[in-house]
């Protein structure tokens, strides 16, 4: 006998979300993810991010002068697009230099899910996308670029290009003006953040949804030619590009006149990954974490639906280019590029192309089991972004941390800041020594600003890591070694033990010890102090410094203003009619 | 197409994958002289000792850890230091049964690329060929007391609040004592001696300016490992300052800069040079060889040889250098050859040897 008032349904079962979940909600998940790790500074012991805090110190007290005399001898910052830098700089003088990198790396990981949300509004429907944008918050591909690489300017590039791309699409399909301004103004913003991926990876976004914004006319009512949709294109890339020339000029002029000419300098995710099961690990099993198992049904659902396909092309492409040395694709496309690039951020594309599909496979889970459905997706997202982090963590990239403190005081003591040093087996804490030290380096933590003929003649990298480099890392260092006198290299502090055989017979000698012992100070006595090496025309002229400090900020604060930029109303909405079909239909017992 | 495209995604994949995976396994038998002697230097390479022993014939005699403390290395001596980045190989001579592979090695090493030339000999041991690799066993030297009762030269500072440059002392008193500017392929080498004058030990270098016909410089370099920067009262140390490219036509003065600081010292480990003598080696190269015996109690781990050659009139004609991959036991003879220039091997007179060390437990 049932009771008056009890639905005729049966037990209404507690159900997983069957709308899309705001975006403020997405917001906030990314927030409590991350928040609490950025706050712990995570990122400060990652490859690259003191490296990015060294560039934003130079710009905190230097900003419209980008020749830089602490590495290298004297390098240019306009070799290194500029965008994160100088908020990075800018946000330092409230928060401290970490402080200002943890923030904007914050405000760059909650950017990725709003430029997810709205790519994968191209492909999948709204309730999708945002599952694809929750899933950013989780991807093991951005944990361990954030936590691990520190490739903080790959991370806003890719999420700016992810939010310009919408802009693309529909300045592609409509010819709205107001998108392409949209559009080209957030390229050049990310452009002004990471060249390398605005020059790969738009390209490899782009052109999905160029060939989505073609399959779509021909389905839509308003039908503009294919003709007009390339040439709306063509046009779309020509101002970008020119824009970016404009923004990033004072790159490109370095770029002319000191060409990158180095030697390949060796690095993991070139490795074949199956070759090398710590580097497959690293760099592809880690990154993907859970999405692996979504493999398969993004190349059924990718093959099975047309309008998918060329997301499924531009996945599958970037996912075998993120394979590194695994395959021989990126060598037969990249060609010397191969040699130059680092492949993490393909595999982070990958992943982020994975997402509309794994959109899909979210919501057909969440249909067919409910609640254990949406608890077996969170379980795999939270095992992703778990994993990555927790590999940072056991795997870390230095075997220890240094008290860098006695070692900046002793270059900031008396006359020391006017001789340069040099420092072996320190890893990334070089980066921050240095950001901290008034003496100039000879060493360096990005290779491509650098010029003296010592560095550039070998394929190794770092002075510091040389012993990595093999015979050309150690010949690098000879070479520098022998031209100490010329530079003025008059201090080496050494934490690594392998170096002392050199030193002491090129006449160095130890004289100080840190640490216990831990590291030792070797100096050349002789040596005078260090003059200004003369590059030549490799010193920006003045122009370049006001422009530089000037253009690629302002590109970012127009970005920012013309996203506020109300879209075109829409005065008349076409309504589906009849109403779509909901699973569930509202029963309700007649009173 | 909805079911035949992601099958043909995979299996491009996969074929791609294999393309750049699947290679020959390396450590299959060799079938050849050279593949031996390849493959034994590909595990070489790759830090595979186990490997490696695979392809050492048996008539070798040597144990695996011999082999691997011979080619990796033992007590910090250089070769523990060292890498193998690259080798090359040539078969001299092959029949049936036994072949002579030249292997030309560059290590990469703490102090540097160190190149070595090895003529193995390869033999046929089970259907397969194999490498001689024999391993010179070091004699055991009978456990003895070693007095150490060499000069040693303390310094004594003002105190901790002195800054380690300043010294308020003279400078020990060095002199180059003779200096020959040579030329040879396309470098211009400076080559010479200093000398400590003064009584008490110094830490010298030479560096050197070229002042072109316009009075500009053209290039400063020093004398870096080719000298012995540790002089000892009265001691003399041959140097030798190259400068890559440097056409001679181009200079028209040189400007040397001896210079000396004063240095805490001790006369230990003495090192003694024995069975000098001028050979050629395999390939018809004049060579140095002979034997450094360590006269002290401690092993010297990385022995660094320099050698100066006279002309009949005494002037010093070249200097060259080597380091010695095995590290110096006391008492215990170790083998050194050090290249001669073929061009001046008639020219040469006489010849002194002087022996630079590391030992890792006492930096000087």
């Amino acid at each position: 006998m049932r009771k008056v008032g009890t639905p005729l349904m049966s037990k209404p079962r507690l159900t997983a979300p069957s709308r899309s979940i705001p975006l403020f909600v997405i917001l906030l998940v990314t927030l409590a993810v991350h928040g609490p790790l950025l706050l712990m500074q995570l990122p400060s012991n990652s490859y690259d991010a003191n490296t990015h805090m060294f560039f934003a110190g130079h710009y905190a007290n230097h900003w419209f002068s980008p020749w830089n005399e602490k590495w290298f001898g004297g390098m240019s910052q306009t070799t290194y697009p500029p965008l994160v830098h100088q908020w990075i700089a800018l946000f330092s003088h409230v928060f401290g230099l970490t402080g200002g990198y943890m923030f904007v790396q914050l405000i760059v990981i909650l950017l990725l899910p709003v430029g997810m949300y709205r790519y994968a509004l191209l492909w999948v429907p709204e309730r999708e996308a945002s599952y694809a944008a929750l899933g950013t918050a989780f991807l093991g591909s951005l944990a361990m670029l954030v936590y691990q690489s520190g490739q903080l300017p790959t991370t806003a590039a890719a999420a700016l290009t992810l939010n310009a791309l919408p802009f693309f699409y529909s300045w592609t399909r409509d010819g709205s003006m107001l998108s392409l301004l949209k559009g080209v103004v957030i390229s050049m913003a990310g452009a002004a953040a990471h060249h390398v991926t605005f020059l790969f990876g738009a390209v490899l976004f782009a052109l999905p949804v160029l060939w989505l914004s073609l399959l779509d006319r021909e389905e839509s009512e308003q039908k503009s030619s294919s003709g007009a949709m390339l040439v709306r294109a063509v046009m779309f890339g020509i101002v970008v590009v020119a824009s970016v020339v404009v923004v990033l000029l004072p790159y490109f002029v370095s770029l002319r006149q000191n060409p990158i000419t180095q030697l390949p300098i060796p690095h993991g995710s070139r490795d074949n990954y199956i070759l090398s099961p710590h580097s497959g690990m690293n760099f592809w099993i880690i990154p993907m974490g859970s999405l692996i198992l979504a493999i398969p049904y993004i190349l059924f659902k990718g093959s099975a639906e047309r309008r998918l396909r060329p997301l499924l092309f531009g996945w599958y492409v970037t996912t075998l280019l993120g394979l590194g040395g695994t395959t021989p694709i990126g060598r037969l496309l990249l060609g010397r590029a191969y040699e130059v690039l680092t492949y993490e951020r393909f595999t982070f594309w990958a992943t982020l192309m994975a997402l509309p599909f794994v959109g899909l496979l979210a919501a057909r889970v969440i249909d067919r089991w409910a609640r254990r459905g949406a608890v077996l997706l969170g379980v795999a997202a939270a095992f992703s972004c778990a994993m990555a982090v927790s590999w940072v963590v056991f795997n870390p990239i230095n075997t220890g941390t240094l008290n860098l403190k006695p070692m900046i005081d002793f270059l900031n003591r008396e006359e020391h800041s006017k001789y340069r040093y040099i420092t072996l087996g320190f890893s990334n804490q070089f980066a921050k020594l240095s950001t901290y030290a008034k003496a100039g380096s000879l060493d360096g933590d990005y290779n491509s600003a650098r010029l003296l003929p010592e560095m550039t003649t070998y394929g190794a990298a770092q002075l510091y890591n040389s012993k990595y480099f093999g015979t050309a890392g150690m010949e690098a260092l000879r070479a520098v070694l022998k031209h100490a006198d010329q530079y003025g290299l008059r201090y080496i502090f050494v934490h690594d033990r392998y170096y002392e055989p050199l030193l002491a017979f090129a006449g160095w000698r130890p004289t100080e010890v840190y640490d216990n012992g831990a590291t030792e100070l070797w100096t050349k006595d002789d040596v005078p102090p260090a003059k200004h090496i003369d590059f030549g025309n490799a010193v920006p002229p003045p122009w370049q410094g006001v422009m530089w400090g000037l253009v690629p900020i302002g590109a970012s604060l127009l970005a920012i203003l013309v996203v506020l930029l109300p879209d075109r109303r829409r005065y008349s909405e076409t309504l589906e009619f009849p109403l779509p079909e909901t699973n569930e239909l509202p029963l309700r017992e007649a009173n | 197409m909805n079911k035949l495209l992601p099958v043909l995604l995979i299996i491009l994949a996969a074929a791609l994958i294999a393309a750049a995976t699947i290679h020959s396994s390396s450590l299959v038998p060799a079938t050849t002289p050279e593949g031996a002697v390849r493959a034994l230097l590909n595990q070489v390479k790759a830090r595979d000792a186990v490997g490696a022993y695979q392809y050492v014939a048996t008539a070798s005699n040597t144990a695996p850890d011999d082999f691997k403390r011979d080619v990796f290395g033992q007590e910090s001596n250089l070769r523990t230091y060292s890498s193998l980045q690259l080798f090359d190989t040539k078969v001299l001579r092959e029949d049936d049964q036994e072949a002579s592979v030249r292997a030309n090695l560059e290590w990469a090493s703490a102090v540097g690329a160190v190149r070595d030339t090895r003529d193995l000999k390869v033999v046929r041991e089970d259907n397969s060929w194999k490498v001689i690799w024999p391993v010179q066993s070091r004699p055991k030297v009978p456990p003895q007391v070693i007095p150490v009762n060499y000069l040693r030269w303390d310094i004594v500072t003002r105190g901790l609040d002195d800054d380690w440059g300043a010294q308020n002392v003279d400078a020990p008193r060095v002199r180059i004592i003779s200096m020959n500017p040579v030329e040879k392929d396309g470098d211009f080498i400076l080559l010479g001696e200093i000398e400590n004058e003064d009584t008490v030990p110094g830490f010298v270098s030479v560096a050197a300016t070229l002042i072109g016909k316009d009075g500009q410089v053209i290039a400063q370099e020093e004398s870096f490992d080719k000298i012995s920067h540790v002089l000892l009262p009265k001691e003399i140390s041959p140097f030798r300052i190259d400068f890559p490219n440097v056409s001679r036509d181009r200079i028209k003065s040189v400007h040397m800069q001896p210079n000396a600081m004063l240095v805490p010292a001790s006369a230990d480990p003495v090192m003694g040079v024995m069975h000098q003598a001028l050979n050629k080696d395999a390939r018809g190269h004049s060579v140095l060889k002979g034997e450094l015996m360590n006269q002290s109690g401690q092993t010297v781990n990385i022995p660094h040889v320099l050698a100066t050659f006279y002309d009949s009139a005494g002037k010093v004609i070249w200097v060259s250098d080597g380091y010695v991959d095995q590290s110096l036991a006391p008492m215990t003879p170790v083998a050194f050859s050090i290249g001669v220039r073929d061009d001046l091997a008639s020219q040469i007179h006489s010849y002194r040897v002087t022996v630079n060390q590391y030992t890792r437990d006492r930096v000087q």
